[in-house]
């Protein structure tokens, strides 16, 4: 479904992609993790070109996302982001938080849009909120609707940014619990995370970057019961 | 009134005579000729109406321009590498000298040299004069728009597009108005500013306050209480819309809702 191919990526002389090829099929949950500065967030970022690779090429579903000539916005339609510190819209309800892209995209009529969000929210348990402004939830609940901002465009992957590492310990878990709900649905998901919880329940092949390169790779269990990569051990023993 | 003026006349005729009279005499003659006399408040008045007149043409045309020029800058400061328009470039270039030039050179400088240089055979100076500003606002202003745009968290245009909204839609949508509640202070002394320079017209003939008073000091050789008089009509009419603009950030605040 994603094939990147030599991606890099430099900001002036300094490297944080350094040739990183890489497939991830439908259905597979990728989860990302590494130290800071090692261009976890930077790879994400790459794929539906918030970031501007160097070098290399992406390609969703057989369409080439790095091709100038490519209409951008057609592709991230179907690969939504969910982002560290939400950016919800903070001059919209959480209704036209969740319609507006739909609707202005002509994904869907206003009342459809409607629907849809209500929908999504019954299934958030947010669905008292579709009237609030963002300013007035909780982080937890802001990075629910933002999740089911994502949704609404019925993307056929997901892009997670650090999704929990802005949030309180105690919300956490309820934005995790989502998460692993689409997880069982079948959603493509690639998560960048610090939970190492999530990481080994629900990913089915963890990726470990340092230094712009995946170092390791493999499926959860055999990732933390036997790291292969000094560095993923060392890494490991810090945060495990 | 007639009372009023036989007490002018008498008093006045005692000043020129070289008389002793009181202060307040003195004062009352030199307020009465500066301000009643042949109805000369009326020069004041029509002089008001030239100001806000030329306020309001150089306000609309200042934020016509001010928005183009903003969102030519800012389009070209947020295109994509490789994705380069050379059109949107070159225009840019013109906007970037448009507002280093404007905002270069003196206010008064440009006035003149519209009105003497470039409109010197024009009789209409307050159209020139309005012109003048308009255009002089305008960089001001683009400049003011710009620095609302981009002090918003690129957090929340990466969030639009990443959802597949284009640029102008999430422009539309979601930067501009997040952009405007933080512009608006800025916008309003902008708008002050080019209230009182309206008085600077003066110098190219335009006949707003100040020319009037001007008018009235040539005729009776005093530039105390015109001059008085002028700064007073303009302080109450920056109080007014000062109260006016916090008035609207006011309500803008309420629609924040938290």
């Amino acid at each position: 479904m994603i094939d990147v191919k030599h991606l890099s990526k430099s900001y002036g002389d300094h490297l944080v992609l350094n040739d990183i090829s890489e497939h991830i099929d439908a259905g597979e949950k990728i989860v990302i993790i590494g130290p800071s500065g090692s261009g976890k967030s930077t790879f994400l970022r790459c794929l539906n070109l918030l970031e501007i690779p160097t070098s290399g090429e992406i390609f969703f579903d057989g369409q080439s996302v790095t091709d100038p000539k490519t209409n951008i916005d057609q592709i991230r339609r179907q690969m939504g982001m969910v982002f560290q510190h939400f950016n919800l819209f903070p001059n919209m309800t959480i209704r036209k938080n969740i319609t507006l892209a739909p609707v202005r995209t002509g994904l869907m009529k206003q009342d459809e849009a409607d629907e849809t969000a209500m929908k999504l929210l019954r299934r958030v348990g947010l669905e008292e909120k579709a009237d609030a402004y963002p300013n007035q939830l909780s982080g937890g609940q802001k990075q629910r609707i933002a999740i089911v901002r994502a949704l609404a465009m019925r993307p056929k992957a997901l892009l997670f940014d650090e999704p929990t590492s802005a949030l309180d310990p105690e919300m956490v878990g309820e934005v995790l619990k989502v998460m692993k709900e689409l997880a069982k649905e079948g959603m493509t998901m690639v998560v960048v995370t610090h939970e190492m919880g999530f990481a080994r329940e629900v990913g089915t092949r963890v990726l470990f970057m340092d230094g712009g390169v995946i170092a390791e790779q493999a499926p959860p269990e055999e990732f933390f019961s036997n790291p292969k990569n000094p560095r993923t051990r060392e890494f490991l023993s810090k945060v495990l | 009134m007639g009372q009023m003026a036989e007490l002018y006349a008498l008093w006045k005729g005692q000043m020129i005579a070289g008389d002793d009279i009181a202060f307040w005499q003195e004062f009352f003659v030199k307020f009465y000729q500066a301000f009643i006399e042949a109805d000369r408040w009326t020069q004041y008045i029509s002089g008001v109406g030239t100001t806000l007149l030329v306020t309001a043409m150089a306000l609309i045309l200042g934020v016509i321009l001010g928005v183009l020029v903003a969102m030519v800058r800012t389009a070209h400061d947020q295109q994509r590498p490789g994705h380069r328009n050379i059109l949107l470039g070159f225009v840019n270039l013109l906007c970037k000298i448009y507002v280093t030039v404007i905002r270069g050179t003196p206010m008064m400088v440009q006035l003149l040299i519209m009105g003497m240089v470039i409109f010197a055979s024009s009789r209409s100076f307050t159209m020139v004069g309005a012109l003048t500003l308009g255009i002089n606002s305008g960089a001001y202003v683009a400049e003011i728009i710009r620095g609302g745009l981009m002090s918003l968290d690129r957090g929340q245009m990466e969030a639009g597009r990443s959802l597949g909204l284009n640029y102008i839609d999430t422009m539309r949508f979601i930067v501009v108005p997040q952009a405007f509640k933080t512009i608006l202070p800025a916008l309003g002394n902008e708008f002050i500013v080019l209230l009182k320079d309206t008085s600077l017209i003066t110098v190219i003939g335009g006949k707003e306050i100040l020319y009037a008073a001007q008018g009235v000091m040539g005729r009776t050789y005093e530039a105390m209480f015109p001059l008085l008089g002028v700064a007073t009509i303009y302080l109450i009419l920056v109080l007014i819309f000062s109260a006016l603009q916090a008035k609207l950030e006011r309500r803008m605040r309420q629609s924040d809702r938290r």
